[in-house]
């Protein structure tokens, strides 16, 4: 099982100090809680994609790619590439090239965004967003895959002998994950092309969450990539820790309280109640977090929001330190005890690599003999 | 539970005081339903939703993007109604906003196709338009099935003019349960029998 945290790179002022740090402070925050992750021994750190304040990471692979640079274990990943108003050209590219400055540890988390006028701003309609999806996503996974590719489709002019270039490393395209909170075809493109499906489900409850991903692992069967549970399945979860558990709420609370997407609407205790957010000890943080195996299945990825809402980067590295020290080492132990021998781990580089040398040393035996 | 022929009318009504007139005219409202549908031999259970009583949870809604556990019941007895009465007050030549929010959050496809009876109160007489300039464009956008007979009350209307009331009343009630011979139409579930992705692909 896999371990990280997402960012969504908002600048919010600090509601306890009255101070909101420069663009250039949070992008260099965002570095240092993906340094800070590998340090503390987690897996994956994601950033999210955005075109308009208050948020910074407009430019997902350049971040990453720094990041790789001073990273050995870390795989780099995205929450999430927009597929719809994104070039998939320029998707494929982009991250073929940081898959091999990144020496493959590198996967991305396809979704359509959140702010309805970067549509528009991209030269793309709103009311066409799972169609852009659907088909730039198919036109992405031909480029990653075929040499050449001839192409027409509705949204993107035509392309005539294109080759993408880097081709991917080792001839793998990166893992993807399709993440969505609410699409039901969202859900069904992941299982039709045997992706990882990812539901942020930090703002939602379990029952919403439970019909996304029970549709996910079945249709993922239907479409013979394995029993539905061997789906790849990811969640989101996030987390406020302190030893003591009143200490935590009384430090989150005023983050909460005024948040940018939940602030002034709920109380903390109701939130936390309906939704994954759980404020308190390391080990009420264990607990829940091992709830959402038994709501949803064993899963593969499990990425933490901690560091939105205008938290200082001091708080956040001690949350690191927290999720690294005392939280993380049990939920692997928990988890990996728990978990089926014929569940898989969510793929890798190293791991699609394997399975592709196998596939073509299969081919080779069972070409007959001439 | 309902029997397979039991009919249920969920009634909402926003008015703010307790009582309330609107929820005076949607218990009218909904008792005369209620006995157009027994003279017909058909069984009825009305369930009442008084939306002062979800107010937070509905700002919750808007502000978070989902509803509580309490308030996704009250919007299933909503949705999976066979008819509605709604009624709210008249403020600023409108309908209330805390009634409005409650047809905000449910999804815009919630209610197509299904049969509404319109409600509306108000001091005076001067505002009873608010039923065909605010109330029945919000169903119509919604896809709803409003019947042609609103009922307005005003003050006098609980006094002097009750008699005038009343013929209304009886006429909105008939006309609802005329529609509801009509099965309601199931809507397919997306989750149960999600779009093959084949046809996203081909569409």
């Amino acid at each position: 099982m896999q371990f990280g945290v997402f960012s969504v790179s908002d600048v919010t002022e600090d509601p306890t100090t009255g101070t909101t740090v420069s663009e250039g402070e949070r992008i260099k925050a965002m570095v240092a809680i993906a340094l800070k992750a590998e340090e503390v021994g987690l897996d994956v750190f994601a950033t999210g994609e955005h075109h308009n304040p208050p948020f910074v990471a407009s430019s997902p692979t350049t971040m990453l790619g720094f990041i790789a640079a001073q990273t050995k274990n870390l795989i780099l990943s995205t929450s999430t590439t927009l597929i719809t108003t994104n070039d998939p050209v320029k998707i494929a590219e982009d991250y073929a090239m940081l898959q091999h400055l990144a020496g493959g540890r590198v996967d991305l988390m396809m979704g359509r965004g959140n702010t309805g006028p970067v549509y528009p701003w991209f030269g793309q309609d709103i009311r066409n967003g799972i169609a852009l999806a659907v088909e730039n996503y198919a036109l992405l996974r031909r480029l990653w895959r075929e040499d050449v590719v001839d192409w027409e489709g509705k949204f993107r002019t035509p392309l005539q002998g294109f080759t993408s270039t880097p081709r991917p490393l080792d001839d793998v395209p990166p893992f993807v994950w399709h993440g969505s909170i609410r699409s039901p075809e969202i859900a069904e493109q992941a299982a039709y092309y045997g992706d990882g499906f990812f539901h942020n489900n930090i703002f939602w409850p379990a029952s919403h969450t439970k019909q996304m991903i029970d549709l996910y692992r079945r249709r993922f069967e239907h479409y013979g990539h394995g029993a539905a549970d061997q789906a790849i399945v990811g969640l989101g979860g996030q987390v406020f820790m302190r030893k003591n558990s009143q200490d935590a709420v009384r430090e989150f609370r005023p983050y909460f309280d005024n948040a940018p997407v939940y602030g002034h609407g709920p109380s903390l205790e109701d939130f936390t109640r309906e939704t994954p957010l759980t404020v308190g000890s390391p080990q009420e943080v264990i607990e829940r977090t091992l709830t959402f195996r038994e709501h949803f299945g064993d899963y593969q990825r499990q990425l933490f929001l901690i560091d939105h809402a205008g938290l200082p980067l001091k708080t956040v590295l001690e949350q690191l330190d927290i999720l690294g020290e005392e939280v993380v080492p049990v939920l692997r132990k928990e988890f990996a005890a728990l978990k089926p021998a014929h569940v898989p781990d969510a793929p890798t580089h190293a791991s699609l690599k394997t399975a592709a040398e196998r596939a073509q040393a299969l081919e080779t035996i069972e070409e007959p003999v001439r | 539970m309902s029997t397979p022929s039991e009919r249920v009318i969920a009634v909402v009504t926003a008015g703010l005081t307790t009582p309330s007139s609107s929820r005076l005219l949607a218990d009218q409202l909904a008792a005369a339903v209620h006995d157009e549908l027994s003279t017909r031999g058909v069984a009825s259970r009305t369930e009442v939703i008084e939306v002062r009583d979800h107010a937070h949870d509905l700002t919750n809604n808007l502000l978070t993007g989902f509803p509580s556990a309490n308030l996704e019941k009250v919007l299933t007895t909503v949705t999976t109604a066979d008819a509605l009465i709604v009624v709210s007050p008249t403020f600023s030549a409108s309908y209330s906003g805390l009634f409005k929010m409650f047809f905000d959050v449910l999804d815009d496809q919630a209610l197509a196709g299904k049969p509404v009876l319109l409600g509306a109160t108000g001091g005076t007489e001067r505002h009873s338009l608010v039923l065909d300039y605010a109330l029945r464009p919000l169903f119509a956008y919604l896809k709803a099935i409003p019947v042609p007979t609103g009922v307005y009350a005003a003050s006098t209307d609980w006094g002097p003019n009750a008699a005038t009331l009343r013929p209304r009343i009886t006429q909105a009630a008939a006309e609802l349960v005329a529609t509801l011979h009509h099965d309601n139409p199931t809507k397919p579930d997306p989750f149960e029998n999600p779009t093959p992705f084949e046809n996203l692909l081909n569409s």
